[in-house]
């Protein structure tokens, strides 16, 4: 047999198409993937020892205890602390992801300290009679806060200026409440210590008095939609049913609904009732149903040593005159309250005032001020945490560095008090100290779970302890050194002839602004955009969402770009047309300039780009 | 040592998921990511497009104004174990399911890309790697080094965190035991819960969370009536929440209000 040329290329034809029938070609392609998953551009994780650290969030007044998975020291994922009293092993989503922040794209890596430092000797030799050295300390109670209130104590023109305490100060006991009535306030969605409010939840009765379906409306055991605005009014009928007739018509309940609902307060109590944002008829209606002492409580104060005792008072911006402060350091290293600028910048002397921010990213004052000097973030920073609003019992749990801060950080304690010429020392370990020195209270450990009085720690082994995660709970016997917040301070009566709206209905203003993330000062990790950019659970920073009918009304058709205007100012943002956002309102996830111009309640309107 | 005379037990894994006490806060879904090396989402990402191995979907009763509620549902995996319709249509044999443990596995190494599973999955639950993964600089430092990053072009999903399955079983096998004690193996999902409301076990031991949950009345499995006999079991004392469930598709016709 001859075998021909044809023949050879029919064989070679052949044997290809038959050799696609075989496993040869899966297998290359599979090991071609194999390959691929190794190449360069796919990060490796590192490997090395697996060992468990312990701190505490730092990212918002809750501090919760977190249990942190570290390979080679570096923390890789984080957990809640199982058996922990107060955050009962609960890690919120911004929690979870905390380790990540120190590699955020937006971090401040550099700033000018030197010339700030000039600035601020140049600026307070100029300061002259009404103007101020002032302090803004956005989480009080901190022992840095302590620091800043001594150094402007032995400034002669010193203030420190902190946010108005929630609830005056006082603290809610969720443990004691059989009914809880929530004017708008996000109790289930970042209220408090999530794990307390969770581990409450299954004894009291929860009933959600607001205009839209939020989270926590959602899982209320009733809820009640009210018009927008109409909280108040709502407060004071209960208080006082001779307003019931004319709260009906501002909320859109009926009178029955209305006094069902102050005969269900009355009858299964200890109740409370919480607000969204402080309002005194909230606070005057918990005075009325007995909720002092029971459900609200004056919480002891954290010792501090005597020494610190000669401190600034605590003011709030809105007391101090305006054009009066000619040095302001803002402290931002922690989150905490977020005052729009608007209202710090009419503090601020016409010509030249300096502005200092601590920061870790410029997204906050960084903005506004002439210097922004990078702090460590959680987990990088060491500084201790208030206790908790629905802590009744005074804690002191410190935020231990579990990574150590990159070079050029700036410290806000050293710094203020250098300027005010005072020695800052280790204040987080003399506070420490005269906690113990008190000899009151128990000290929970996180690695093995155990509570030891603190009559049987030693000095040493405390602040060993308190640095490698633990919480000091003190006892009820404790004697009240301060009690703010308490029933006497609280208005009893309140004018009862009409109901009054929130927010004074207005024109040019229309709709009324709903955060929807309670803690939204503060950049979060990337890997938060799993749930506003990979799904639709939450909404992204500086978008809002409202009804259809409002966004038509607004001239915005569809999911597009707009502008809010407030009272402060205007910005950007997203637009998201959502059928169950009511009419009149608008549903916010805050960023930094949604913030600055926006208030605790703030009315506003929407304009199409 | 293992015990060399015992055998290992046969497990099936599964989950309950109450709908009663999920707020929707999202913690799983990050604490997903944080365990699984999933990546943030990418510049170009969408919620179509976007890497959830669980993700939160809020469902309402289709009612406008006051009567309008809302419940939010977590969708993972199902973790079918009948007719798994993934592991059917995989060209590769990327897509097992475990005897050991009744888990549905994906193996990234092994898949073409070629996203018939995803087309043939009743869930929704998996997803594509449109994009090469990618951190910002420093954030790889933060990755899980049980459980290796995937690349572009390859599709992945829940797989009840398997590296967490493989620590358990060593620390089993380091303390002498054959088997896996009740609890020492969560997910992450589980694990992040604030609320408690996903709780994870064997189905076959009569005593845990999901087998007790997977016999009250109040309990359900989604697309039941496929017939993948799905390890998730959903509860809900609400009546409208099991009747959606049961819908052939969501009142409003979305998946999300927001979708």
């Amino acid at each position: 047999m001859q075998r021909t040329r044809r023949d050879i290329l029919l064989f070679m034809g052949g044997g290809a198409a038959g050799a696609m029938l075989t496993p040869a070609p899966w297998r290359l392609v599979t090991d071609a993937a194999i390959w691929s998953e190794n190449w360069p551009g796919i990060p490796r994780p590192a490997r090395g020892e697996i060992t468990a650290r312990y701190t505490n969030c730092a990212l918002c007044p809750a501090g919760c205890a977190v249990r942190a998975r570290c390979v080679a020291g570096q923390p890789v994922s984080l957990a809640g602390v199982a058996g922990n009293p107060l955050s009962q092993g609960a890690l919120c989503a911004f929690g979870l992801t905390g380790h990540q922040l120190p590699y955020h794209p937006q971090r401040l890596k550099q700033g000018t300290p030197e010339e700030a430092a000039a600035a601020v000797r140049g600026a307070m030799a100029k300061c002259g009679a009404g103007e101020s050295v002032a302090v803004l300390d956005l989480a009080p109670g901190r022992a840095a806060s302590w620091t800043y209130r001594r150094a402007m104590a032995a400034v002669a023109n010193g203030v420190y200026l902190a946010p108005p305490p929630p609830l005056g100060g006082a603290a809610v006991n969720l443990a004691k409440a059989r009914t809880v009535l929530s004017l708008g306030a996000p109790l289930l969605d970042g209220w408090g210590t999530p794990g307390n409010v969770h581990a409450a939840r299954a004894n009291f009765r929860l009933i959600q008095a607001e205009p839209w379906e939020s989270r926590t409306a959602a899982l209320a055991d009733e809820w009640l939609p009210i018009r927008p605005g109409s909280e108040a009014a709502l407060a004071l009928a209960l208080k006082d049913p001779k307003t019931a007739p004319s709260a009906a018509q501002a909320t859109g309940l009926t009178e029955k609904q209305i006094l069902d609902l102050a005969n269900e307060l009355t009858a299964n109590g200890p109740a409370l009732v919480l607000s969204a944002d402080d309002l005194p008829e909230a606070l005057a209606l918990n005075h009325a149903l007995g909720a002092w002492g029971q459900t609200l409580v004056a919480r002891p104060e954290v010792p501090v040593p005597d020494a610190w005792k000669k401190a600034a008072p605590e003011r709030v911006v809105a007391s101090v005159p305006d054009n009066s402060i000619r040095v302001l350091f803002i402290d931002e290293s922690v989150p905490g309250s977020h005052i729009p600028w608007g209202a710090i910048e009419k503090k601020l002397v016409r010509d030249n005032p300096v502005v200092v921010a601590f920061a870790w990213t410029l997204e906050g004052y960084g903005r506004h001020a002439q210097f922004t000097l990078p702090t460590a973030v959680y987990p990088e920073l060491t500084s201790d945490i208030p206790p908790a609003i629905d802590s009744p019992a005074a804690t002191f749990r410190i935020s231990v560095s579990l990574v150590a801060p990159p070079a050029g950080m700036a410290d806000p304690s050293a710094f203020i008090a250098k300027a005010a010429g005072i020695d800052a020392g280790n204040a987080l370990q003399e506070r420490a100290d005269a906690i113990h020195k008190s000899g009151r209270g128990t000290l929970f450990t996180y690695a093995d779970g155990k509570s030891t009085p603190l009559k049987d720690i030693k000095p040493d082994a405390f602040w060993k302890s308190l640095n490698e995660g633990a919480t000091w709970l003190g006892g009820a016997e404790e004697p009240l050194t301060r009690r703010r917040g308490d029933a006497e301070e609280i208005p009893g009566e309140l004018p009862s002839e009409a109901p009054r709206l929130r927010v004074s209905a207005s024109d040019t203003f229309p709709l009324l602004v709903a955060f929807t993330t309670p803690t939204p000062a503060t950049l979060s990790s990337p890997l938060m955009s799993k749930l506003y950019q990979d799904s639709d659970l939450r909404m992204a920073p500086n978008t809002a969402a409202l009804h259809p009918d409002t966004a038509r009304a607004s001239g915005i058709t569809g999911a597009s770009r707009a502008v809010l205007e407030t009272q402060y100012g205007r910005c950007a943002i997203g637009v998201i047309p959502d059928e169950s956002v009511p009419p009149g309102m608008l549903e916010v996830a805050a960023g930094p300039e949604i913030l600055d111009i926006c208030g605790a309640f703030t009315r506003a309107k929407v304009v199409a780009a | 040592m293992i015990a060399a005379n015992k055998p290992n037990k046969i497990a099936r894994y599964g989950m309950s998921i109450d709908l009663d006490r999920c707020t929707g806060c999202g913690a799983c879904m990050v604490a997903c990511a944080v365990e699984n090396n999933v990546p943030p989402a990418h510049e170009g990402a969408t919620a179509r497009k976007g890497i959830t191995w669980i993700r939160v979907f809020k469902v309402d009763n289709g009612e406008e104004g006051p009567a309008r509620r809302s419940v939010f549902v977590p969708v993972l995996c199902q973790q079918c174990g009948e007719d798994t319709p993934c592991v059917h249509v995989c060209p590769q044999q990327a897509v097992e399911v475990d005897p050991a443990t009744g888990i549905v596995g994906q193996m990234p190494e092994r898949c073409l890309g070629c996203r018939y599973c995803m087309a043939a999955c009743p869930y929704h639950a998996r997803f594509f790697n449109w994009w090469d993964p990618q951190w910002p600089a420093g954030m790889e430092k933060t990755l899980n080094p049980d459980v290796a990053p995937r690349m572009r072009g390859v599709v992945e999903k829940c797989n009840f965190c398997h590296g967490r399955w493989h620590a358990a079983k060593e620390r089993a096998a380091a303390a002498g035991k054959s088997e896996i004690e009740a609890g020492a193996y969560v997910p992450a999902c589980v694990e992040s819960c604030p609320t408690g409301a996903i709780r994870f076990g064997d189905l076959k031991d009569a005593a845990s969370e999901p087998a007790v949950a997977a016999k009250d009345a109040h309990s359900f499995r989604l697309l039941e009536k496929l017939g993948t006999e799905p390890k998730i079991y959903y509860h809900s004392k609400r009546d409208w929440v099991r009747q959606v469930a049961a819908a052939p598709k969501p009142p409003n016709g979305k998946e999300n209000a927001r979708g």
